[in-house]
């Protein structure tokens, strides 16, 4: 039993942009073949940031909300904690059901496809839904391969029993190729050994035995997204996978966004869906080596944020990477404990407000007595809000201005705006004001601004990291 | 309930002062408001201390209030900290009065201290913001020259007011503090010079700022049943109001007035019998130029959004009808947080008893002091009324 029906595709990419012509004045080359530009996460940004922008798109496509999730599988090769489930966070911040099955999986660039593997086996959903969640943000050492092509996206898959997409064959092939592509325990920097013509086969090798174990036919396609390491190697698997670069580069994304690694070959599937595809083959591998191809059919609704809007120097980006900044001072910040934070979860994750029973004034957060008539009800009538407002209260804080905590952030983005905003209550007719950062933006802002709600980093404090909301101006969402 | 005076009030120089300690600046502060007693006091005649500091650097952060009385010889009295952020001595002052009208004690000493200099940067930052809502306000990036930015950006979008009136209050605090010996920054600057600091958080920069200093400062509150015994020139406590609010900006009713410091002035007013017309000087809590502009409309000096014409009227200057903040105020007299509240009595005492030298106004009745904590979470106003006539 299972679910092939592709209901919908959401993708995107941090809006910070590097081009290769930055690295190549820096180091006097570029080593990753095929890329022009790349993506780059911004100090907030990490792969639950981006893997909730990509699901919050997906089931906007799909028609859908996070209460319809039955299954939520959230695969990256950088998550932001090494252990513990993030899938648990995912599913708080999408308003996913507690009963919903989940998976967290990592380990190398082929968990996107196991993700998606592992959900339609989770299927028949009826009438609920299947979210497949594919965020990575690969990082080496500076003057490496990999570093050089490291970008940054991120995928959501909404699965279903009827589609209208539909994933119309799957095969998969694991052989053990050692060394080809890795990141030892502790470390956060993926290395390689170079290695070129056994890297080149371990990938020709697992693609196309997965290949010839496909029951239908792959010579009908509009694209193929294939595992993009550099925006060369893809292009060796033609033979092996009987598809012609012209096919392979209708998928392309790698020259834009760099590797995405584990959303890689679903980023080239939803470009391709976005471009009105009718079939396409997602070919995922993963060093180890692993491969899954899946055969899929469109149409699929696609809703897509990948275009960039600023550009970085290098030194910008290495302060983006935190290669030259400064951490958190001693000193120590604001201390919230996390069982304190846990318990506000449901105001910085999903933004429930309260409706006062006394006055019916919106508070935020709904605790202690009411902020407009003080009256001590103990209870709120819970609401969420829609996370549109405008800005009411907004200053920029320079260098020196930011409390310790948030040194580490200012280091690496540079100076930022703090706002109150006015939230619109659910039907408009109220608002209710809560404290917020505003995101890195283009454009000046002022009272009156009019801005959404996203979900960031806020800071690490005792190595956790706490999620939550920032604002950003309404005409910057992509 | 009987009257409560100040029969003296003394401070430390404001300043960075590596050399000294929390209890010494508190121990100079105790001489220096013992010695400003007319007939004079023995020490053993005060029942009780009431001291105010927020605890900046941890330091004695627990049983700071005896830490500070023992160590200035006030052995065995009732001693206790008050802290409400940079109001803490003013509400330190606030609970002397309480106790000397009560009648649980005759004399009451009533100080404050903070020493917030010899930290770096960034654990001087820390402390900062502390008194800022921590689980929310803070944690969106800001301390309190951010919370207090959003205020003027509230306000100058409301009413007819620009950068140039945040940079004009510094030049005012400056030229005033420049004339007095315990300002910490105790120089001129040119309108030029407070426009072109480099910005903090904008629209404040540098010179809308005020310094973190260290400093002690202490007030003697005695009863109307003693008080000839100390002085012929009593200055009454004529009316006290405080006031609180939330502590997060988001939370209050408006972001371009400090309800709490209109609460607090509208009892104090009350309390004394007078009106804003009657005041002679005021000191007022400008930690941010923003903050003088609101002070001027919570405190009934002007309508609301008027404050930039009171400036620009020179209402407020030394020869205006209205000083404010005659000792160079937080921005240039200094802040040490806990010595704040206190060191502005002790400036009205010097007003009124003619002690104020170079700053001196002639022969003023009524002096008013507001201090705030937070950016509006508490405030804490005291009217002081000089009874003889000259």
């Amino acid at each position: 039993m299972t679910a092939s029906g592709l209901a919908a595709i959401g993708a995107y990419a941090p809006r910070l942009r590097i081009d290769a012509a930055e690295f190549e004045a820096a180091w006097g080359r570029f080593d990753a073949a095929g890329i022009d530009a790349k993506a780059v996460p911004d100090a907030d940004e990490d792969a639950v940031t981006m893997g909730v922008e990509a699901a919050r798109r997906a089931l906007t496509a799909a028609d859908a909300s996070g209460t319809d999730v039955a299954h939520l599988a959230f695969a990256t090769t950088t998550p932001p904690m090494a252990e513990e489930d993030l899938a648990a966070r995912l599913c708080s911040i999408l308003n996913v059901p507690d009963d919903a099955k989940t998976q967290t999986m990592t380990g190398s660039t082929h968990t996107g496809a196991q993700a998606l593997d592992a959900t339609m086996d989770g299927g028949p959903f009826g009438d609920g839904i299947g979210l497949v969640i594919v965020s990575d943000c690969p990082r080496g050492d500076p003057d490496s391969e990999v570093e050089h092509a490291a970008g940054a996206g991120s995928v959501a898959l909404v699965v279903d029993d009827d589609g209208p997409g539909a994933v119309v064959d799957r095969a998969s092939h694991t052989e053990a190729y050692p060394g080809t592509r890795f990141r030892t325990g502790g470390d956060d920097r993926t290395t390689g050994l170079g290695v070129t013509q056994y890297d080149r086969e371990a990938f020709i090798t697992t693609l196309g035995s997965a290949a010839e174990r496909l029951a239908v036919p792959i010579d009908d396609l509009d694209a193929a997204a294939v595992q993009s390491p550099d925006g060369k190697l893809p292009y060796r698997a033609t033979g092996a996978l009987g598809v012609d670069a012209e096919t392979i580069a209708a998928a392309d994304t790698v020259s834009t966004l760099g590797d995405t690694g584990a959303a890689s070959a679903f980023l080239g599937a939803a470009t391709a869906f976005a471009d009105d595809a009718e079939r396409v083959l997602i070919a995922a591998y993963g060093s180890g080596a692993s491969a899954t191809l899946f055969v899929a059919t469109g149409p699929v609704p696609v809703e897509t944020a990948l275009d960039g809007a600023v550009s970085l120097s290098y030194a910008e980006y290495l302060r983006r990477r935190g290669e030259i900044t400064r951490d958190e001072p001693e000193g120590g910040g604001a201390y919230v404990s996390v069982p304190s934070w846990q318990r506000t979860i449901p105001q910085r994750h999903r933004l429930v407000a309260g409706r006062c029973v006394a006055c019916g004034a919106l508070n935020f957060p709904p605790t202690g007595a009411c902020n407009d008539c003080h009256e001590r009800t103990g209870d709120f009538e819970a609401v969420e809000l829609p996370g549109t407002g405008t800005v009411a209260a907004v200053t920029t804080i320079e260098q020196g201005g930011a409390p310790p905590e948030f040194v580490a952030q200012q280091s690496s983005s540079g100076e930022f705006d703090s706002a109150i905003v006015a939230l619109d209550g659910p039907s408009g007719e109220q608002t209710v004001s809560v404290p917020a950062q505003v995101l890195d933006t283009t454009d000046e802002v002022t009272i009156d601004t009019p801005v959404v709600l996203t979900t960031r980093r806020i800071y690490t404090q005792e190595g956790v990291i706490r999620y939550g909301f920032k604002a950003q101006v309404a005409s910057q969402r992509r | 309930m009987r009257d409560a005076y100040i029969i003296g009030a003394g401070q430390t120089p404001f300043g960075s002062m590596p050399e000294e300690s929390y209890r010494s600046l508190f121990d100079h502060a105790v001489s220096e408001a013992v010695d400003s007693v007319d007939h004079g006091i023995d020490t053993d005649a005060i029942d009780e201390a009431v001291v105010g500091s927020l605890g900046v650097g941890g330091r004695q952060l627990g049983l700071s209030g005896p830490a500070a009385t023992e160590h200035a010889g006030l052995h065995g009295i009732p001693s206790v900290r008050v802290e409400n952020a940079c109001a803490a001595s003013g509400y330190a002052v606030r609970q002397a009065v309480q106790a000397v009208k009560s009648g649980m004690a005759d004399v009451a000493l009533a100080g404050g201290v903070e020493v917030m200099t010899d930290m770096s940067s960034d654990v001087t930052k820390y402390w900062l913001g502390v008194s800022g809502e921590t689980e929310w306000e803070r944690l969106t990036g800001t301390t309190f020259s951010g919370v207090y930015a959003q205020m003027a950006s509230a306000y100058l979008r409301e009413y007819e007011a620009s950068e140039e009136h945040l940079s004009m209050v510094a030049v005012k605090n400056h030229r005033n503090g420049a004339k007095n010996p315990k300002a910490h920054l105790g120089f001129e600057c040119s309108l030029e010079d407070a426009a072109s600091a480099p910005v903090v958080a904008d629209p404040l920069n540098l010179y809308h700022c005020c310094p973190t200093s260290d400093g002690a400062a202490v007030a003697l509150v005695a009863s109307a049943d003693v008080v000839e015994q100390y002085t012929d020139d009593p200055i009454r406590v004529a009316g006290v109001g405080a006031a609180s609010d939330r502590v997060g900006l988001f939370q209050r009713d408006s972001y371009t007035a400090v309800s709490a410091s209109e609460a607090a002035a509208t009892t104090a007013y009350d309390r004394a019998g007078v009106v804003p017309d009657d005041l002679d000087f005021a000191e007022v809590h400008d930690c941010f130029t923003i903050a003088e502009l609101l002070a001027y409309e919570d405190l009934g000096f002007c309508d609301r959004g008027e404050a930039p014409q009171l400036l620009e009227q020179g209402t407020t200057e030394a020869d205006g009808a209205m000083p404010v903040n005659l000792s160079g105020g937080l921005k240039s007299k200094g802040h040490p947080i806990g010595a704040t509240g206190a060191g502005q009595i002790v400036e009205a005492f010097k007003q009124l008893t003619g002690r104020a030298a170079d700053r001196q106004l002639a022969a003023p009745k009524y002096g008013l002091t507001h201090n705030v904590g937070g950016s509006g979470g508490s405030a804490v106003v005291h009217i002081l009324e000089r009874e003889a006539a000259r």
